[in-house]
């Protein structure tokens, strides 16, 4: 076995050649775990804030809160189960809202009318400017993922429901990263009256005394053919309501980042033929001291995965700063903005690394081939 | 031996290398054109909606309706160049055996909205059908929709909706041609008044989803516009008209932040393939110093060797580009582009590698040339002929 200082020497020797081939190898990598990063953020927003002890109750044949209907009557039937512990009737509408960056481009805005209970429902609501709004009243609060990026949509500002109705902007909330913070919320009676939809809510939420008394409720409630309703378990809905969004995203960047990363192996291949060829001599040193052919190839292997490591932990480090950066996504089912951001998590840097290692063992395996099968009398002779 | 002749032999001196970088660059090359692509078609696609139409919806959310007079209202508008309107709802049409992950439904007025909206042509014999009150269940649909349910003209058509509970069934009276290759070939239209009698549907009773008027004058879009919001604003249900183009990106705008993205992207990829080729030329300046003090000492000026090592890295990017441009041609225009205009001609009515791209891709490639090798090219020129000399490896 040649000792592995011999290879990560030889790198150092090379350092114009070294430091470019790196360079480009996290520059892949950089693609590739933003591209994870990316879908972690997606999951963490859509996922974070299911509880297991949290029923969302739509009505059959729709797929998101914003086209579901539930009557009053029907609200009041999904009460009184045996194991609830609290139910929220909540309404959800989507407002156009301009973009405030100057380009007057409009987009829409989720906003969710709760009752008074509904703060207490969601415990990881926290306000972190202004304050909470009184019920029964115009006043709402923003999601921290929205404020400031629309007209209207901060402390102080208004935006219009119907017309003379406006909503008051009393406060700023933050739910732990969740896709709340991408939503107005209010008073569920005042913004039902606002838009004449007095007769019922969009969506209900049940909590139970505890996650085991789910599936009974729900053969109660679904059983029920009079009421046509679709019980889920939040973490549930919540993740289906992100997934068309989550795999399109991710499925985008990591197709992108294979591409690249063909690219990349092509200049590993480059970089380590260069290296066999230029130290022919060495290695014909080397055989000629016993080295075996497989030591050899070895050697050469886990250079080449030295190389890429060194571009993997590149990419890994500057992919950090994505985390500054708050991306606006579509979210398919509801036609209405996220803003997410750059999640990082352990898995995201061991799979670049993985990724970065198998870039350098292709594309070193044939130049280590080729350095395993320099004869050493002619490669001294040379 | 003249100097052209040496650069071409200087080029395959390393034959496994060249070709090595070759290949790299026509790669980048490959994925910088299908980025570029995705953006510029998807760019022609939103510029092709017509340019003579406005979209007049709820102020306040596409989920809310405006009442049927307003209709009446715009259309008494004719001296402001209001020439024609018409109003469809939103269906929320769903597949009940969930085989078509999605398409658009549209309960239509069956008066005026073929008239409008002429990039679907349906022949005016069956149009008139249509407006018999036996057909009221009548639904006209497109080829690729009818492919995908498996009906054809006269058959039976049972659809579900994410917002009228139950099942709605249609008799398909006609498959409708598409004029323009940005119409929608997935999409249902059926009668308003189909919807807006039935009882699972008060909730649309005497309410239009939105309105598109079609004007006189193009370039008085936006004048129009605010002449037809300040009509309603003193109403509760205020408009909101904006151009159609603007109106359907509303509906796809999270596309153009990923469509940014890609800019980036495509970035990415050039800085990736100006690494490989500075690399490459690095190593052959390396191997080949001692060369150039040889050609110095000979009487070759310092111009000269900048010129042969400029003009192998861009040399080497040029056919790399070319060879990366002539896949991209293959791949797009021959497979992928004919299958997405096919399957997604709603997002992407065209889909094959436009010339301005081509040109980019050229333009690209001489800069990425000319960066990969310019810092070895100068090093080289300035290296003094005694240095040079003397450097053997």
């Amino acid at each position: 076995m040649v000792p592995v200082q011999y290879n990560i020497r030889s790198l150092f020797v090379r350092k114009v050649t070294t430091t470019v081939t790196a360079i480009g190898i996290g520059l892949v990598v950089f693609v590739f775990a933003g591209a994870l990063m990316l879908r972690e953020g997606m999951n963490h927003a859509m996922g974070a804030n299911g509880h297991s002890d949290v029923a969302v109750v739509i009505r059959k044949g729709s797929d998101n809160e914003l086209s579901s209907a539930i009557t009053n009557a029907d609200l009041d039937r999904l009460k009184g189960h045996t194991g609830v512990a609290a139910v929220i009737g909540e309404v959800v509408v989507v407002i156009a809202g301009e973009r405030d960056d100057g380009s007057g481009a409009i987009s829409n805005v989720l906003v969710r009318g709760t009752p008074a209970e509904g703060f207490t429902f969601r415990p990881e609501v926290k306000i972190v400017e202004g304050r909470e709004p009184k019920p029964g009243t115009p006043e709402v609060m923003v999601g921290k993922g929205i404020a400031g990026r629309f007209k209207g949509l901060s402390v102080g500002g208004t935006v219009e429901l119907r017309h003379n109705r406006p909503l008051q902007v009393v406060g700023v909330f933050d739910a732990d990263g969740a896709s709340y913070e991408s939503e107005v919320w209010g008073d569920v009676d005042y913004i039902r009256h606002a838009l004449g939809r007095e007769a019922g809510v969009s969506s209900v939420r049940v909590r139970f005394d505890s996650p085991s008394d789910f599936d009974a409720y729900r053969g109660d409630i679904e059983g029920d053919k009079t009421m046509a309703m679709k019980v889920s378990r939040e973490a549930d809905y919540l993740r289906k309501q992100g997934e068309s969004t989550s795999s399109f995203l991710s499925g985008m960047g990591i197709a992108f980042a294979i591409m690249f990363s063909i690219a990349a192996m092509l200049g590993a291949a480059i970089t380590m033929n260069g290296a066999v060829a230029n130290r022919s001599r060495e290695i014909g040193t080397l055989r000629a001291l016993g080295f075996s052919r497989f030591s050899i190839l070895t050697s050469f292997v886990l250079e080449a995965l030295a190389l890429a490591i060194l571009g993997g932990l590149l990419g890994s480090a500057c992919v950090l700063v994505l985390t500054l950066i708050k991306v606006p996504v579509m979210n398919f089912q509801t036609f209405s903005e996220i803003v997410i951001s750059f999640h990082a998590t352990p898995s995201v840097f061991v799979k670049s690394l993985v990724f970065s290692g198998v870039m350098g063992l292709v594309g070193g395996l044939i130049p280590a081939i080729r350095a395993a099968g320099v004869s050493p009398v002619e490669a001294m002779r040379a | 031996m003249n100097i052209a002749t040496y650069a071409r032999r200087n080029l395959f001196r390393r034959r496994g290398r060249t070709i090595l970088t070759m290949s790299a660059v026509a790669l980048a090359v490959l994925i910088f054109c299908v980025i570029r692509t995705v953006v510029a078609e998807w760019n022609a696609g939103a510029d092709a909606a017509a340019q003579d139409r406005l979209a007049i919806r709820h102020k306040v959310s596409i989920t809310m309706q405006l009442p049927r007079h307003y209709v009446d209202d715009v259309r008494g508008m004719k001296a402001q160049g209001v020439k024609a309107v018409t109003w469809a709802n939103w269906f929320g049409a769903k597949d009940p055996k969930e085989r078509i992950p999605f398409f658009a439904g549209f309960a239509v007025d069956q008066n005026s909205w073929f008239d409008v909206m002429d990039e679907f042509q349906v022949d005016p014999a069956v149009l008139e059908e249509w407006k018999k009150i036996e057909n009221k269940n009548g639904a006209i649909i497109g080829d690729q929709l009818a492919k995908a349910f498996g009906v054809k003209v006269g058959d039976k058509l049972v659809v579900n909706s994410d917002i009228y509970p139950g099942d709605w069934e249609f008799k398909v009276l006609a498959i409708y041609k598409p004029l323009r290759r940005t119409a929608d070939r997935n999409t249902l239209m059926f009668r308003w008044d189909y919807l807006t009698d039935d009882p699972r549907a008060t909730f649309s009773k005497d309410q239009v989803g939105w309105m598109t008027a079609r004007i006189d004058d193009p370039g008085k879009g936006a004048e129009i516009g605010r002449a037809i919001d300040a009509k309603f604003s003193e109403k509760d249900d205020q408009t909101l008209t904006m151009s159609e183009r603007a109106f359907q990106l509303g509906f796809l705008g999270g596309f153009s932040a990923i469509l940014h993205a890609f800019d980036y992207v495509s970035l990415g990829i050039l800085l990736v393939m100006v690494l490989i080729l500075a690399n490459t030329i690095a190593m052959a300046v390396r191997e080949r110093t001692h060369e150039y003090g040889v050609l110095r000492a000979i009487g070759f000026p310092p111009g000269h060797i900048l010129g042969f090592i400029l003009g192998e890295s861009i040399l080497v990017a040029l056919v790399g580009g070319a060879l990366g441009v002539l896949v991209t041609l293959g791949l797009i225009n021959g497979m992928i582009g004919p299958f997405i205009e096919e399957n997604m001609s709603g997002m992407f009515p065209y889909f094959s590698v436009p010339t301005a791209v081509i040109a980019t891709a050229f333009g690209a490639a001489v800069a990425v040339g000319v960066l990969a090798g310019i810092v070895p090219a100068i090093l080289a020129s300035k290296l003094k002929v005694t240095d040079a000399l003397r450097r053997l490896d």
